[in-house]
């Protein structure tokens, strides 16, 4: 008779979730990552309503990745209805997204993950030893905010970006303002980069057969948006075409489905964007890349880390190049009217933690259908190997010890629980 | 309270960790180390339990799951106070837009035939299975809504409700009219103000994320009869008011109110 080790709660993940180590005489019999929190129903809810109104309610999935949904269900609304935005509009919601991918990485890193590192319960309490790290995750994460709440009119449920364009758009003056604090901000985003170069990536969990998935981004430079999504096997497909790839099914012990490619799991987020996409990164960034190029392995989820460490450092020069734009521009017409035709259309974009995909059907001014996937649900079979290949090397250690090295895999992952339980399909 | 640390614990039901979020992303957090001791907060804290004593219990989420019915009970067995922090919390969430629907409906939708160990239930607030002793609205509450109540507590008194529309502040801030200049169905007229009328400020129609203002007196106001002179029907308003008000009792009186009103 073995007693299950479990963590009932884990602790600094968005959401609320649990891991369960099951024993057998054959040593790890059986790990499950439960997902406690209860069902939201987003798609089922949001179904004959009228589309402006479905577009308010889908970022409430989550607050870490708020923008990420709103200018997610935003494209396939838009591609539904047959509305294109103007390029200078599309690079404004760019921009706002950015301030969304800031936000979550400074806080995850910062918050989440290195108190682990560190040997603390939490990051307040890091305060006396580690300032300067608290500070930068503020400042880091407050740029992310700020981006946010200018452009995006707050930083959790952002309600300024509508159908056609924004509400209203930020003053020159605004823009100046940010692009001002994002260059003063840059070197602590270099500074992450070279903190979480030093932290180990756990062998245990090396796995030579982890596929990354993630978006071929529009334009040819790294980024967010795009219209087919690479796979680290070398195969691409039309974001039209994604159920054909990304296929789900319900678990058991899970409020949640978990996602297969190939019948296989595989991963989403910051390491599988610069698996797949490494070649279009540009600047400092690029540099940083090179620099620790052997780091950024694909057989190693902990690499995640320093992936989203580097996308600090990337987006931020990335956000700056783009205020620049703006201002060449300047003035913008900050909307264009649209016409709520009927239609289809399927967005997939790069949310913080990966890729996250809309499919929303447009009938007589309400949702007639709606698909969504987030990239925790993708990510939450593969999650579960690597906390199972964590527990057969330490099974046998102190439970608290393989309880915090379990935790450490999930939290690699940056999951957001609350993003995955919404789930699916009518 | 001089001599002690004051005992917080914040709590997530069902949600978006939105409230908690907007808490943690508060710089004057750090201020609060040297005056509260954090007995729970799981989204920040591994050293968390819902098992010890607080003084001041926040509650994020809607009540979805069995297990939440009995943790809240729990809670306000080991808490002073209970404060219900954002729109589900308070209102039941966006996740009750589909009240009307039957959850087993919802859940073969969702979910097929497939086996699922855990049992759900309809989204509900949390006042609804506990006394709850204050509310902080809105998805999510502002900022100074946390540090006002938290504030409050600390020097021993009580915050206040706010018991005006959202108009109130938009009019101060100047913006022009939403409803009545644009024709929009902007909620403002009937939202609960705290918010300095964020998303009119930006041209953009409230949607009522404060929930419905409490105090009939303001149901009755011109510029909510605005919304019949626009053209409005009463199920359009009714619909966009449930977004965030699903569990409120008077919600479709008090807007029978205003429809029915000058006729």
């Amino acid at each position: 008779m073995y007693i299950p080790i479990t963590v009932d709660h884990i602790a600094r993940v968005e959401g609320k979730g649990g891991i369960e180590i099951v024993m057998g005489d054959e040593g790890v019999k059986e790990v499950k990552l439960n997902i406690i929190e209860g069902p939201r129903f987003f798609e089922a809810i949001t179904i004959g309503k009228k589309l402006d109104e479905a577009l308010a309610v889908y970022p409430r999935i989550c607050s870490f990745c708020s923008a990420a949904h709103k200018l997610t269900a935003l494209e396939a609304a838009e591609k539904a209805i047959g509305f294109t935005p103007r390029e200078e509009i599309q690079k404004l919601r760019e921009l706002l997204y950015i301030g969304d991918m800031i936000e979550s990485h400074a806080l995850h890193l910062y918050l989440l993950v290195l108190p682990d590192y560190l040997g603390y319960p939490d990051p307040l309490s890091m305060v006396d030893r580690y300032k300067r790290e608290i500070e930068y995750a503020m400042k880091l994460k407050n740029i992310g905010s700020k981006i946010m709440d200018v452009l995006g009119s707050r930083a959790i449920h952002q309600e300024n970006a509508v159908l056609g364009g924004f509400g209203k758009l930020p003053s020159r003056a605004q823009f100046e303002e940010l692009r001002k604090e994002l260059k003063e901000i840059l070197p602590l985003a270099e500074y992450t980069v070279e903190l979480f170069a030093k932290l180990e990536q756990f062998r245990e969990v090396e796995d030579k057969e982890n596929v990354h998935m993630a978006i071929k981004p529009r334009g040819g430079i790294y980024g967010i948006y795009g219209d087919y999504v690479k796979v680290s096997d070398g195969f691409e497909f039309p974001v039209e075409n994604y159920k054909e790839w990304i296929v789900e099914r319900v678990v058991e012990h899970s409020f949640a489905k978990h996602s297969f490619y190939k019948e296989k799991p595989f991963m989403v987020g910051a390491i599988s964007r610069i698996v797949n996409n490494a070649d279009l990164l540009y600047g400092k960034a690029k540099a940083l890349y090179e620099r620790y190029r052997d780091l950024f392995r694909y057989d190693n989820c902990f690499a995640n880390n320093l992936a989203q460490a580097l996308e600090l450092v990337y987006f931020t020069e990335k956000a700056i190049d783009i205020i620049d734009e703006t201002l060449a521009r300047w003035p913008i017409r900050e909307r264009d009217a649209v016409e709520i035709k009927d239609g289809f259309g399927v967005s997939i974009t790069e949310a913080p933690r990966g890729l996250l995909v809309y499919a929303l059907e447009v009938k007589n001014g309400r949702v007639s259908y709606a698909d969504i996937i987030t990239p925790t649900a993708m990510n939450l079979a593969i999650m579960e190997r690597h906390v199972r290949m964590m527990a057969e090397k330490h099974y046998q250690d102190d439970p608290d010890r393989l309880k915090l090295l379990s935790e450490m895999v999930v939290r690699a992952f940056d999951p957001c629980i609350s993003c995955s339980v919404h789930v699916v399909k009518l | 309270m001089e001599n002690r640390k004051i005992r917080i614990g914040f709590y997530a039901l069902t949600s978006c960790y939105g409230c908690q979020l907007q808490f943690a992303m508060m710089d004057e957090i750090l201020q609060l180390i040297d005056k509260a001791k954090i007995e729970c907060w799981y989204m920040l804290n591994r050293n968390s339990s819902e098992e010890r004593e607080v003084d001041i219990a926040f509650i994020e989420g809607s009540v979805s799951t069995k297990e939440e019915v009995e943790l809240v009970k729990k809670i306000r067995e080991k808490a002073k106070i209970v404060v219900a922090v954002g729109s589900c919390a308070v209102h039941g969430g966006v996740q009750s837009w589909g009240k009307e629907k039957e959850l087993e409906q919802l859940w073969k939708t969702v979910y097929g035939d497939g086996k699922v160990k855990f049992e759900p239930k309809m989204a509900e607030p949390v006042e609804k299975f506990i006394k709850v002793d204050y509310k902080l609205y809105g998805c999510p509450p502002e900022k100074r809504d946390f540090l006002y109540a938290l504030g409050t507590f600390l020097v021993g008194s009580w915050p206040e409700d706010i018991d005006y529309p959202v108009c109130v502040e938009c009019r101060l801030r100047g913006n022009s009219c939403i409803l009545i200049e644009k024709g929009e169905p902007c909620l403002g007229p009937v939202t609960v103000a705290g918010c300095d009328a964020r998303c009119p400020a930006y041209s953009v129609a409230c949607i009522g994320c404060r929930g419905a203002v409490g105090y009939d007196v303001a149901w009755f106001d011109s510029l909510a009869r605005e919304f019949k002179k626009k053209g409005f029907t009463k199920e359009e308003i009714l619909d966009r008011m449930r977004i965030f008000n699903a569990h409120n009792p008077k919600l479709e009186e008090m807007v029978n109110k205003i429809f029915e009103e000058g006729e």
